[in-house]
């Protein structure tokens, strides 16, 4: 049975305890999707699934805690659902997950490079290649060519948590090394050169908070620190430098429970590589507590919890 | 804000590194400054009389003084600017003496940082608010950690003084390392006889609740409300019904379990209990040894129990217990002599440490007080000491003093000479430590009138030689190599903390050095305090120590009890974390991260759930404010706020200057 129906079968079954349900529709134009709120059988033909549903649905649950809802997720998306979890924002009985083992979703920036301005017409997968069918003629792309950074580096294409499974199972197709050589490269510059790097990058910032607002794991909404003026971390000035401190604050408040689903770099209308200060944190968390965000829901985040003695750092000798 | 600046020259200890009256006039010019001076010290009554006087005719509602760290003098001038009319935490102290005069050799550097300090100072009292501190009631009760002498003389103290005691030993009898003693020096007086009194004292004082054979599992609270979870372990003998009679050790069939009162020189059976003197005089079950546990089936000691005391099927209880203040006094442990490759110990029988040859002195002790090599029995011609053996040894990662090994060598060399008639005795030492009340007279004694050797020089190796044991070492002294054939060895052997001492100070809440000791307040001026409030030490625990430094102590830590206790109710610190619930947003990450579990939900009217800190278990530490995502729980006198304004007032400095 083809996914899209696997998915549509196991919400007939579940919708009617639900609040609703989170999943993809077609957007103004048949290569955009968006986030569709399925709320009763009617709606449910308008669900869609393919390369296109980039979105990470999670960001909506928090919201939603104390109602009863069904979401669509991708292995990328679930680990988010997992990290939630792990940090009790949402409750896992409020939850029906429909899990989509997932080949990649496009980079939009690519597709945008490849309709070059033009008005689509119809766009068509293949499970290799991608078709657009443009007011001015047919583009064909390889899929891969096409992918977001972060499917080509993909080591959760299955959901880790789910009610139900829509399609088969499968294990990471890509190489697990491919994940930090983009934090490798960074690393491989000196501090002052790194300090250049990103204060050339960050200078782009608009602070429009798109990249905190897409967040899954961004929960304080209206109370982020960001915006207060107590505790008055920084002001409206547009230097660089409240640019580049208001991405270190992002980056460390996500310490530890960045699910790496690219998101914030997504949502970024200026394409600041922002994911890679994640990625350089979850490595290092990684290294230090032995811990990787969102894999294990009864995980508890190494950075909010006391213990007197970490399991992975020796500091006496008892 | 009017805020007055008051800068100390502490005699030349400011003012030889510092130029304070050069600090004074720069403060001048900061914002919110509106008074600056500088004086000899400030901390003087008429320094304290300078700022009340600023206070009044400056109208100043602010105050920083530019001084030492504020360990010494803050609460000094907090005091001073209260009885001006100020709320006492519209202060702050800028360190330019620890930080500043003391640490660096340019005056002119120091002046510019002091200068800094003092900007930075100035930008978190400008940000201060009133803080008011709260009362609550005392529990006054107190909790002894360690039946050994200090602990009992602790106990016995606060219950004379009118205080319920709750007395908590790990052991079955109290008594402690001073029960396995045979005589103590320098009276060579019976240890066990002098103890004796004070054990059956702390088993009858009507204000004493003894728990033997019982861990703390968890201390939750602050001082005044602490509550205590104790583990009763379980015996396996009903204590209601236990006589002492001491038929079950007669009768029981599993005659080789380890002793550890008499640390293992000899065996005893599986349910015993530990010394005739021992107090309470219950018997226990080793289960690593009864074969009813290790092979199922005996029950020989059920079946002779006259009153059914036995009871295989029993479990540890948890009791707790609310008290206001505790005593630890949990003791020492020793080196494990295994360490000690080159001195043979543990692999070679007729090597010991000293505690097992104090077993073996003793007249109730396994050889009823003969001296016997354990190899074989016979009785030694020439026994060799070293002292130091584990200790002032850097290599070892133990380069402190055990403290009494000196002089009880020099007591069991006497012991020996007394026992064994015609025996030669030799002790290898570093130096001779014999610092107390007669100590001195008794090793010249035990050299002079007993003719103990004594060798300056260390032992480098111990080896056996036929049937005796090869000792060889320095005699540093003649310069010269030693070689000794002994046949038998005692090692003075090191005094560590306690086992578990750590586990137990993490529970409590105190800091421990890199030893695993319990770290006093001031080192010499509040010997028996911890920096946890309503937490006091007694004995070994702090420091190795002998019999009455320990007893010493254990009436010090009495008398802090009793003092605090004077007060019904207490005031809390106000310098705790508070949440801003118009911020919260309810994720209770705080209360994750809390140690202490001083945060609990509270639900708003409209049913939005917010952290809220319980203001008396709160310890300030600040754990949930560097967790708070938003920002919404802050440690007052330590905001976020505050903190971002020093370092903007640092920064301006900076900037200024380049």
């Amino acid at each position: 049975m083809p996914v899209l129906a696997d998915i549509k079968e196991a919400i007939t079954r579940e919708l009617e305890g639900l609040a609703l349900v989170i999943g993809w529709g077609q957007g103004y134009d048949p290569v955009h999707a968006v986030p569709f709120f399925c709320r009763s059988s009617a709606d449910i033909d308008r669900l869609i699934w393919n390369p296109l549903c980039v979105h990470n649905l999670v960001s909506y649950l928090p919201k939603l805690k104390g109602k009863k809802v069904g979401i669509l997720c991708k292995g990328c998306d679930s680990r988010s659902i997992v990290q939630l979890l792990q940090e009790k924002l949402i409750k896992r009985e409020e939850i029906v997950i429909i899990g989509i083992p997932c080949r990649g979703v496009v980079d939009m920036n690519k597709i945008q490079a490849l309709i070059n301005g033009k008005e689509v017409i119809d766009c068509s997968f293949t499970d290799k290649t991608i078709t657009i069918k443009t007011s001015e003629g047919k583009q064909e792309a390889s899929l891969d060519d096409v992918l977001a950074a972060k499917c080509l580096v993909c080591q959760y294409p299955t959901p880790i948590i789910f009610d139900h499974l829509a399609g088969a199972a499968f294990s990471a197709q890509r190489p697990a090394a491919a994940v930090d050589a983009e934090v490798k490269e960074i690393e491989g510059l000196d501090i002052p050169a790194r300090l250049a790097h990103w204060e050339r990058e960050l200078d782009r910032c608009i602070r429009c908070y798109a990249c905190r607002n897409a967040c899954p794991l961004c929960v304080c909404r209206d109370h982020c620190a960001a915006d207060a003026r107590d505790p008055h971390w920084f002001s409206q000035r547009t230097g660089v430098n409240e640019k580049v401190m208001w991405q270190i604050m992002h980056a460390l408040h996500l310490a530890g429970r960045c699910t790496d689903c690219g998101e914030c770099e997504r949502a970024c209308p200026m394409n600041i590589p922002i994911q890679r200060i994640r990625r350089k944190i979850n490595k290092e968390i990684k290294e230090l507590f032995a811990y990787e965000a969102g894999v294990n829901p009864a995980d508890t985040p190494p950075l909010y919890t006391f213990k007197v003695e970490e399991p992975t750092i020796k500091e006496s000798e008892w | 804000m009017r805020i007055g600046v008051f800068v100390c020259h502490c005699g030349t200890n400011i003012g030889g590194m510092v130029d304070s009256h050069q600090v004074a006039e720069a403060a001048k010019q900061f914002p919110h400054v509106v008074y600056a001076t500088d004086y000899l010290y400030t901390c003087s009554e008429p320094g304290q009389l300078q700022i009340q006087t600023a206070i009044k005719e400056q109208s100043l509602d602010g105050v920083v003084v530019a001084a030492c760290s504020p360990r010494m003098h803050e609460n000094t001038f907090r005091r001073t600017i209260e009885r001006a009319g100020l709320n006492r935490y519209m202060f702050d102290m800028a360190n330019i003496r620890e930080h500043c005069s003391w640490i660096g050799e340019d005056k002119e550097a120091n002046t510019r940082k002091a200068t800094e300090l003092v900007r930075m100072a100035v930008a978190k009292v400008a940000n201060h608010a009133h803080l008011h501190s709260s009362l609550f009631d005392v529990n006054k009760r107190v909790l002894v950690l360690g039946g050994g002498v200090a602990g009992m003389q602790a106990a016995l103290d606060c219950a004379d003084g009118g205080l319920d005691v709750i007395l908590v030993e790990k052991k079955t009898s109290v008594g402690g390392r001073m029960a396995q003693l045979d005589k103590t020096f320098p009276t060579v007086d019976c240890s066990i006889c002098i103890l004796g009194p004070k054990m059956v004292d702390v088993a009858q004082h009507d204000k004493i609740k003894l728990y033997t054979y019982a861990e703390i599992d968890e201390i939750k609270g602050y001082v005044g409300n602490y509550t205590a979870k104790i583990r009763k372990k379980a015996p396996y003998v009903d204590w209601t019904k236990c006589t002492g009679c001491g038929l079950c050790m007669e009768k029981c069939p599993s005659k080789q379990s380890f002793d550890y009162h008499n640390e293992g020189i000899a065996v005893t059976t599986a349910i015993n209990i530990p010394f005739p003197q021992a107090i309470p005089k219950k018997a226990k079950i080793d289960p690593a040894y009864c074969r009813q546990f290790t092979k199922g089936k005996c029950g020989v000691c059920a079946k002779v129990c006259p009153v059914k005391a036995i009871n295989y099927e029993m479990e540890d209880e948890i009791v707790t217990e609310e008290v206001g203040a505790i005593i630890v006094a949990t003791g020492y442990g020793l080196l494990d002599i295994g360490e000690l490759g080159e001195y043979g110990a543990g692999r070679y029988p007729d090597v010991i440490t000293g505690i097992q040859y104090e077993r073996m002195l003793n007249a109730s002790g396994p050889t009823q007080g003969h001296v016997q090599r354990p190899s074989d029995g016979e009785e030694p011609k020439r026994v060799v000491f070293i002292s130091c053996a584990g200790s002032r040894d850097a290599s070892l990662g133990r380069p402190y003093c055990s403290n009494f090994c000196c002089m009880y060598i020099a007591k069991q060399a006497i012991l020996t000479k007394d026992h064994v008639p015609g025996v030669e005795v030799y002790v290898f030492y570093i130096d001779i430590r014999s610092p107390g009340k007669g100590y001195e007279e008794f090793t010249r004694r035990a050299q002079e009138e007993y003719g103990v050797q004594y060798i300056r020089g260390r032992v480098s190796r111990v080896f056996p030689q036929g049937k005796r044991m090869m000792v060889k070492g320095v005699d540093t002294l003649l310069g010269a190599q030693m070689e000794i054939e002994a046949d038998l060895v005692v090692l003075g052997t090191a005094a560590t903390a306690a086992p578990g001492a750590q586990e137990l100070a993490e529970k409590l809440r105190i800091s421990y050095d890199g030893y695993g000791f319990y770290m006093e307040s001031h080192p010499k001026l509040r010997p028996v305090e911890t920096n946890t409030s309503g937490v006091f030490l007694a004995g070994a625990c702090q420091g190795p120590k002998d019999i009455p430094a320990s007893v010493g102590q254990g009436s010090a830590a009495a008398s802090k009890v009793l003092a605090l206790f004077s007060k019904d109710q207490l005031a809390s610190d106000p310098q705790i974390a508070l949440v801003n619930e118009r911020r919260c947003i309810g994720c209770f990450k705080c209360q994750d991260t809390c140690p202490f579990g001083a945060i609990e939900e509270r639900e708003l009217r409209d049913g939005q759930k917010v952290a809220h800190v319980i203001e008396t278990v709160c310890q300030g530490c600040g754990l949930c404010t560097s967790t708070c995502p938003p920002g919404a729980i802050q440690l007052q006198q330590c905001t976020d706020n505050q903190i971002i304004a020093e370092v903007e007032a640092l920064c301006q400095a900076w900037k200024q200057r380049s």
